[in-house]
């Protein structure tokens, strides 16, 4: 693939099936058509354990007939198993409901300029195969050089290269082009019955970004032995400060509860709440798929509308939610541009770095738990509530005392996010949702 | 069963040229996954069919093993050029003179059929599903004026697979999956509370006339609401803990059966790979894992790998018997096969997974389980789990009530529980007479690929497990 280099057959398919399902008597019709190529490569003790290359595409629409909405989406693209979907989707759209709110949304005259996006990267397509396994390869060498290191799961190669075409009935058609490469090692240490054990995965659409593999070992290296021989902890209400990776989550759960699909659903804490405060004025959250080389960029949702950056929270104020066409329209919001094939879904959604170091965190903290890892569910957006299982580090006197496991940390996301103390300036975008370090000043948790 | 080798129109002698290809640069094992998949899905909400969908996955994937390497290639793209393609892709893991031959193919026949339904879903009218939807919507936002808001969700899907390799096998499975889900958002005041219910399996539209009305999940999803209206928080520290029947089998899928799957064992990354006939837990322990349960949504008559599977004792009396096998890690290790070689889809390398996954009734009577705890929780409705190698799991309540000196008093709010699986095992010192199974909603996730499954167990009592609740 060649960044949008003969995106020409893929344009001309999604565009005969909005034609053909006007002709079959929808009144709008969108069709998307996905075009992927995957590599990935898995290592273990110096060997490849798998090779996977494949491509792939499948196409999805969506008809609208009288108000009334039905959806399809086939990985056989023969033309006549896609005339019969569009014919039964035609059919079925009458057997749902008129909606009044159904529909999709009004081309814009804006467009994003997708060059500036730096999505695609033509090293990534370029690649040899060696060159990858290499570099899995030297990953896993160089973390099992440590002798604490007793076990390994492997250390991986991946890449992807992925096209989407996107036609609908309002006039708009357009293409994007992504790559996508990452490097990652998982590894155990200490003894049978007292594993322990983390991994480190860099991920950027750029090969030159990508962490080389001493990074890559020595971060999961680090990840690892520093967990040996943890304790339990008594159950009490400690600070705790959350690395990066455990922001991540949590804002990720904020995104879940900002939804605006999740808003007219009535399955979010935060529905009647904009323009409330539901964080301290350290806590400002954007959505932005604008930003050049970030992972959660595009230049256009799923239902082709701008990209944009919308500030969610402004120093603790809920300012908006983020919607498509549909819940948009349902709640009288503006569009955000964070449709997701039927739902929203975040772009880079990020909490906002403030002025401490991580280093400074910690040793603000005379007694707490350094999140760095959690395990399970336990998030509940319709109560805020939040329960899981807890891996970390306790603090004592502001320094780093022992490794902590099998404990659980609680809260609700309202007042987590009303207790960050401090907020660190360590944010580095390595997810489409993310956080830097942060501080809160009290969660439960729970351990004997 | 239906003849759907039509589908993919293809004779045993193009099989055998793919397969040959496949080897063509040597290695010890081709092997040849087709699948056709037929989605329908019908969305209600805000009291109307909101949207409904119909899906088609077709595609194929080539495997071929030399040693302990594995090359995999897929594709969407049924062409004879695309396919002889995707052979070479795989094929490119070997690299040596041709070694292994392809023997003749001949069919596998399973035992039985883990399916026997009437009602094809599949092949029913979308108003005939629509109606089911609409029957559960009802009865949940009946239930009870406080429930503000409601959704159901119904989904059926067809899974037809055919799986030859280079020994000579040729099988093929039909797979058909249900499934209705009901949730609701009960408010009263400020509070603002959650509840969900489902039903289905490998079965037919017969099921919600024979076995589970569209009512009672509705009504369940909506009890489940209301009850948490009154809930308080969930104590946090260690206690004793009671596990009621059905959902919280959950429980041994996270501490056992991930964890006996062969390829973490093969590893050594599991905390079990010394322990096979080893004790790890308590004697009252006895745990299965079988694919054969008729109409199960976790069953199969054909694992993704073509072995027929095997009701599969993993833990006798607390003593570790058998591994989850997939072909390459049995083949490694020189264990026999179980037919626990599963996969998504043909996207995907296939994994040693679970099927369904259970807890042996015991002697104690339930009531009397209850009775023996003076302070404890019981936990009783459940969103799953997670385990890592090193043997440390979770799994959430998303219901349950305290126990006060033997009795259920107030219902408590979600918590995640968290133990080290040897130790939890062995904490395990009462098991109830009244095993039964969770819903048949539940998916599975391991390294990316979803499979569904379902766990069961009786009332079980752990003598102290830490709870994350809040107060």
């Amino acid at each position: 693939m060649s960044e949008n280099g003969g995106a020409e057959p893929l344009l001309e398919l999604a565009g005969r099936i909005v034609d053909l399902g006007r002709r079959c008597g929808a009144d709008e019709v969108e069709a998307t058509v996905s075009d992927g190529r995957e590599f990935s490569v898995d290592v273990r003790f110096g060997s490849v354990e798998s090779l996977v290359e494949a491509g792939s595409r499948y196409l999805s629409f969506r008809v609208i007939k009288d108000k009334r909405t039905a959806h399809a989406t086939s990985s056989d693209l023969q033309v006549g198993t896609l005339e019969r979907l569009v014919r039964n989707a035609v059919d079925r759209a009458m057997l749902g409901s008129r909606d009044e709110c159904a529909g999709l949304p009004a081309l814009s005259p804006e467009k994003v300029d997708v060059a500036a996006l730096r999505l695609f990267d033509p090293r990534v397509s370029e690649l040899q195969a060696d060159r990858k396994i290499g570099l899995a390869l030297e990953t896993e060498r160089i973390a099992l050089e440590d002798k604490r290191i007793t076990n390994s799961h492997g250390a991986s190669f991946t890449s992807s290269e992925v096209r989407t075409v996107l036609a609908s009935s309002n006039g708009f058609t357009d293409s994007y082009d992504q790559t996508f490469c990452s490097l990652s090692v998982g590894l155990q240490a200490g003894e049978t019955d007292e594993k322990v054990e983390d991994d480190w995965v860099s991920v950027n659409r750029f090969f030159e970004d990508l962490e080389p593999p001493e990074t890559v070992a020595r971060k999961a290296v680090e990840r690892t032995i520093r967990q040996i021989r943890p304790r339990k902890v008594r159950t009490q209400t400690v600070p705790v400060i959350f690395e990066p990776g455990m922001t991540d989550w949590l804002v990720g759960f904020l995104f879940a509860c900002v939804s605006a699909v999740a808003v007219y659903q009535k399955t979010t804490f935060l529905a009647e709440r904009l323009g409330d405060r539901i964080g301290n004025e350290k806590i400002t959250v954007i959505d932005d798929g604008l930003l050049p080389k970030r992972l959660g960029s595009r230049p256009f949702d799923s239902e082709g509308v701008p990209c944009r950056r919308t500030a969610v929270l402004e120093n603790g104020v809920l300012r908006s939610f983020l919607s498509n066409a549909y819940a948009g329209r349902k709640l009288g919001l503006p569009l955000t541009g964070n449709s997701d094939g039927g739902g929203v879904g975040p772009n880079n959604f990020y909490l906002q770095p403030g002025p401490s170091t991580p280093a400074e965190i910690i040793a603000s903290t005379k007694k707490g738990l350094i999140l760095t890892r959690t395990i399970g569910h336990g998030l509940n957006p319709v109560t805020g509530d939040l329960s899981r299982g807890a891996f970390g580090l306790w603090v004592e006197g502001g320094e780093i005392a022992y490794p902590v496991s099998e404990v659980t940390v609680a809260g609700n996301l309202e007042q987590v996010l009303r207790q960050v103390e401090l907020v660190g300036n360590d944010l580095d975008f390595r997810a489409p949702v993310s956080g830097p370090t942060i501080k809160v000043a009290a969660m439960t948790v729970a351990g004997e | 069963m239906i003849a759907f080798e039509d589908h993919f129109g293809m004779s045993d002698a193009e099989v055998t040229r793919i397969l040959d290809r496949a080897l063509s640069r040597g290695g010890d094992f081709a092997e040849l996954f087709l699948e056709y998949r037929m989605y329908d899905f019908i969305n209600m909400e805000e009291d109307i069919i909101k949207e409904t969908a119909e899906s088609i996955s077709l595609g194929l994937g080539i495997r071929v093993i030399s040693g302990e390497r594995t090359g995999y290639g897929y594709t969407s793209d049924l062409s004879s050029e695309s396919i002889g393609k995707t052979a070479l892709t795989a094929a490119s893991i070997a690299a040596s003179e041709r070694t292994a031959g392809n023997a003749a193919l001949s069919r596998v026949q399973p035992l039985e059929d883990c399916c026997p339904l009437t009602e094809p879903a599949h092949q029913a009218s979308l108003q005939e599903k629509i109606e089911l939807v609409r029957r559960a919507y009802l009865a949940c936002q009946g239930a009870d004026s406080k429930i503000k808001k409601v959704k159901a969700l119904f989904q059926d899907s067809a899974q037809f697979v055919v799986i030859a390799n280079s020994e000579g096998s040729l099988a093929v499975d039909a797979r058909p999956q249900v499934k209705l889900v009901c949730t609701a958002v009960a408010e009263k005041g400020k509070r603002k509370e959650f509840g969900f219910s489902g039903g289905g399996g490998r079965v037919g539209l017969e099921y919600f006339g024979q076995v589970c009305s569209p009512e009672r999940i509705g009504r369940e999803a909506a009890e489940e609401a209301l009850l948490l209206l009154d809930s308080v928080e969930a104590p946090a520290g260690e206690m004793p803990v009671v596990l009621a029947p059905g959902h919280a089998g959950v429980l041994v899928h996270e501490a056992v059966g991930h964890l006996l799957e062969a390829d973490f064992n093969r590893k050594k990354t599991s905390i079990f790979w010394d322990k096979l006939d080893k004790r790890v837990g308590s004697p009252l322990l006895t745990i299965y894992d079988d694919p054969t349960r008729p109409s199960f949504r976790g069953s199969y008559n054909i694992d993704d790998e073509g072995t027929p599977p095997a009701k599969t004792l993993l833990i006798e009396r607390g003593v570790v018997r058998s591994l989850l096998q997939d072909r390459l890690s049995a083949r490694l290790m020189g264990l026999p096969l179980t037919g626990h070689g599963r996969r998504q889809d043909y996207a995907c390398i296939p994994l040693p997974r679970m099927s369904n996954t259970y807890v042996a009734a015991g002697q104690d009577n339930p009531e009397d389980i209850i009775r023996s705890v003076a302070k404890g929780i019981y936990a009783e409705k459940f969103e799953g789990g997670q385990v890592e190698d090193s043997g440390k799991f979770t799994f959430s309540i998303s219901a349950g009530y305290l126990i006060e000196e033997g009795r259920l008093t107030a219902p408590i709010k979600q918590a995640t529980l968290i133990g080290t699986n040897i130790d939890i095992l062995q904490k395990v010192d009462r098991v109830g007479s009244d095993l039964s199974f969770g819903l048949q909603t539940g998916t599975c996730s391991k390294e990316g690929q979803e499979v569904p499954v379902t766990d069961g167990c009786p009332t079980i009592r752990i003598s102290r497990m830490t709870v994350g609740g809040q107060s």
